[in-house]
């Protein structure tokens, strides 16, 4: 009885949980505010890390920090699940080839495949890129760039080492038009 | 012209040049922090094995897949240390410290009455380590180094930041530290290559230095260590052995990662030009007459890809004889590899001038070369008081303790 209330609380909680991040990053994961990005689909344990360190006060907003404050382990685990089965959206239609072609050049040029997968789609620990928000990739590059995005791997951040800021546009604009 | 009009004229020279570099189609030579991913390696993917920043509970890990020697046994010690890497103990090891990467967590391990508990010292922190000395914990991130002045008996108090004394260049990667206090009383501190391969672009990297314990005093004792991840001093000469992981990127079989001796301050171990035992480097040494030429070689590589980690020569008297003074080395383990190298512990017996190196598998069975699948990754070793030995795994977050019985 006393564990079927606690149980019955928890998936309340997760319940709210959930409602909370559907706010901004849209009930189906896929966001339509600026510079908050879509979840939907990005890999398990990507996502996983992300929520472990924002709980941990090293990654993400404050209203994310606040939302996941306290949160044990397997409810983490349990959101992670949760948005790595949710589908990405479709990309936006128009673009720019000048600057798409740009990106898809230097993305390949410097290898950015081998580790977030053929077409952008991640893997693992490795983000979903494919389709994603175009400023907030050009906002996480520099973050990179500036050491202002802890606690992930560094070989990100070295991965991204002499390419010029204006490439992170073409980067961005690029995967942000890959399904 | 009007501000207005100036403004315009800018703006769109500023697109031109734009749109001129986008139409370029000659590439230019990459950067040298690019070099080192061959066109004949394009497509492969190859990747950083995902490490866990959950907690594993001790029904979770696998230990009876470890296998010793004969005689040694091995128990669960600790559990709950999401990323542990380095330990550091107290005197009478009522007390251990563990320090992470990406989770930020410096974890304090209470031992005592034969059950281990685990409080979060501290937290946030850029990549923290840890090391005690004479009373004193010393916590170095990436950026930032602290001093807890009072953890005879476990870290009490707000801790002094010694952050300015140090001079830490601001690149993280392969800037996570390992951290020492010799038998000299210096701290020894190593600064990585903050590349693949690269000629570093200041010469704050690629060395280890060592510091009075107020950081003042800065000294470089070793240069061309593009990422070493444990030292230890040799029980006989009391000279710094170190382990330095070699470059990625030129295939499945080296650069092997290296055991290296410091004979005397200011010694070069080779980083850029010359690796391993001579290879030299075909992205950043070409047309460099004697890149090897007064290189300090290792003395023994240590397998290619494998990742050698923490190393600890071997004083307790449980051990049978044979194991007095060989250092134990921890390999986390192969990514830029096909096939999986390491995720084990090896002995290495040498002479105290590094001669005769011989390498022996000790701690086996956390990856399976049948299906390439592993369960954990030893990443640094501890001597007990009573002889046995403890092994870190920063896969599962969990520290094993293995004791031998005749
Ligand atoms: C108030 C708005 C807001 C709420 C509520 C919110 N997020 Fe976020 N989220 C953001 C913003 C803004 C970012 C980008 C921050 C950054 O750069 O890391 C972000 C980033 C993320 C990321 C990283 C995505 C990536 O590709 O790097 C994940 C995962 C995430 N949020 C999950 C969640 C979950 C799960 C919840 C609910 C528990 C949640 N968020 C609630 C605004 C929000
Ligand atoms: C060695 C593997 C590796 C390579 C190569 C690599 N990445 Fe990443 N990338 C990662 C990992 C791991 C993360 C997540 C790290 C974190 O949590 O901060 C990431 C995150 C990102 C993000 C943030 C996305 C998000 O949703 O949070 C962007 C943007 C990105 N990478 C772009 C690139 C580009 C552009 C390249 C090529 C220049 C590249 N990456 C090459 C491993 C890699």
């Amino acid at each position: 009885m006393l564990t079927a209330l606690f149980v019955s609380c928890a998936s309340a909680q997760s319940e709210e949980r959930l409602k909370a991040c559907a706010a901004c990053h849209g009930a189906d994961g896929n966001s339509t505010i600026a510079g908050t990005p879509s979840i939907a689909g990005q890999p398990r344990i990507f996502l996983e890390n992300y929520l472990v360190m924002t709980r941990e006060g090293i990654r993400g907003t404050d209203v994310m920090q606040g939302l996941l404050k306290g949160v044990p382990d397997r409810d983490i685990v349990a959101l992670a699940v949760h948005f790595s089965k949710l589908k990405p959206g479709t990309p936006k239609e128009e673009t720019d080839e000048n600057l798409f072609r740009r990106g898809r050049e230097v993305a390949a040029k410097n290898r950015c495949a081998s580790c977030h997968e053929k077409n952008f789609q991640g893997r693992e620990q490795m983000p979903r890129l494919a389709g994603q928000r175009e400023e907030f990739l050009a906002e996480a590059m520099l973050q990179y760039r500036q050491n202002r995005r802890p606690g992930g791997d560094t070989l990100m951040a070295a991965a991204l080492y002499g390419i010029p800021e204006a490439d992170f546009k073409a980067l961005a604009h690029y995967f942000s038009r890959l399904k | 012209m009007n501000k207005k009009a100036f403004a315009l004229a800018a703006a769109s020279t500023l697109a031109l040049t734009i749109q001129a570099a986008y139409a370029q189609d000659k590439p230019k030579p990459p950067p040298a922090w690019h070099q080192g991913k061959p066109p004949a390696l394009a497509e492969s993917k190859l990747a950083p094995v995902p490490g866990k920043m959950t907690e594993t509970s001790a029904a979770e890990i696998p230990i009876d897949k470890m296998k010793l020697p004969k005689g040694f046994t091995a128990e669960i010690w600790a559990t709950g240390l999401v990323g542990a890497r380095a330990m550091t103990l107290n005197e009478d090891q009522s007390k251990m410290w563990v320090g992470t990467r990406g989770i930020g967590r410096i974890y304090e391990v209470s031992n005592e009455g034969g059950k281990r508990t685990v409080k979060v010292l501290a937290e946030k922190l850029t990549q923290p380590t840890s090391v005690y000395a004479n009373g004193a914990l010393y916590v170095f991130a990436i950026d930032k180094v602290l001093r807890y002045d009072n953890a005879a008996k476990g870290a009490a108090g707000q801790p002094v930041d010694m952050t300015q004394a140090f001079e830490l260049p601001p690149e993280q990667h392969h800037n996570w530290k390992y951290v020492r206090v010799g038998p000299d009383k210096k701290l020894y501190v190593p600064f990585g290559a903050p590349c693949n391969i690269c000629e570093p672009p200041t010469k704050e990297y690629a060395q280890i230095r060592r510091y009075n314990l107020d950081g003042t005093g800065k000294e470089v004792i070793a240069t061309g260590v593009r990422n070493t991840q444990g030292f230890d001093w040799h029980p006989k000469s009391g000279e710094l052995w170190f382990t330095d992981h070699g470059r990625d990127w030129l295939g499945d079989n080296g650069p092997e990662d290296e055991l290296n001796r410091l004979s005397k301050p200011g010694q070069n171990f080779g980083y850029p030009y010359c690796h391993a035992n001579k290879v030299v480097d075909p992205d950043v040494a070409k047309g460099k007459k004697d890149a090897c030429k007064d290189v300090t070689l290792p003395v023994t590589t240590m397998g290619p890809h494998t990742a050698v980690m923490g190393i600890h020569f071997y004083t307790g008297s449980m051990f049978p004889k044979e194991y007095q003074g060989v250092a134990f080395i921890a390999r986390k383990g192969s990514w830029n590899r096909t096939k999986k190298l390491g995720y084990d512990v090896v002995t290495v017996k040498a002479g105290p001038d590094g001669k005769g190196a011989k390498i022996t598998p000790f701690a086996t069975g956390f990856m399976d070369p049948k299906d390439d699948s592993f369960w954990g990754r030893p990443a640094y070793l501890a001597q007990l008081n009573d002889g046995s030995l403890l092994v870190s795994d920063e896969q599962l977050g969990a520290i094993y303790r293995i004791s031998y019985q005749k």
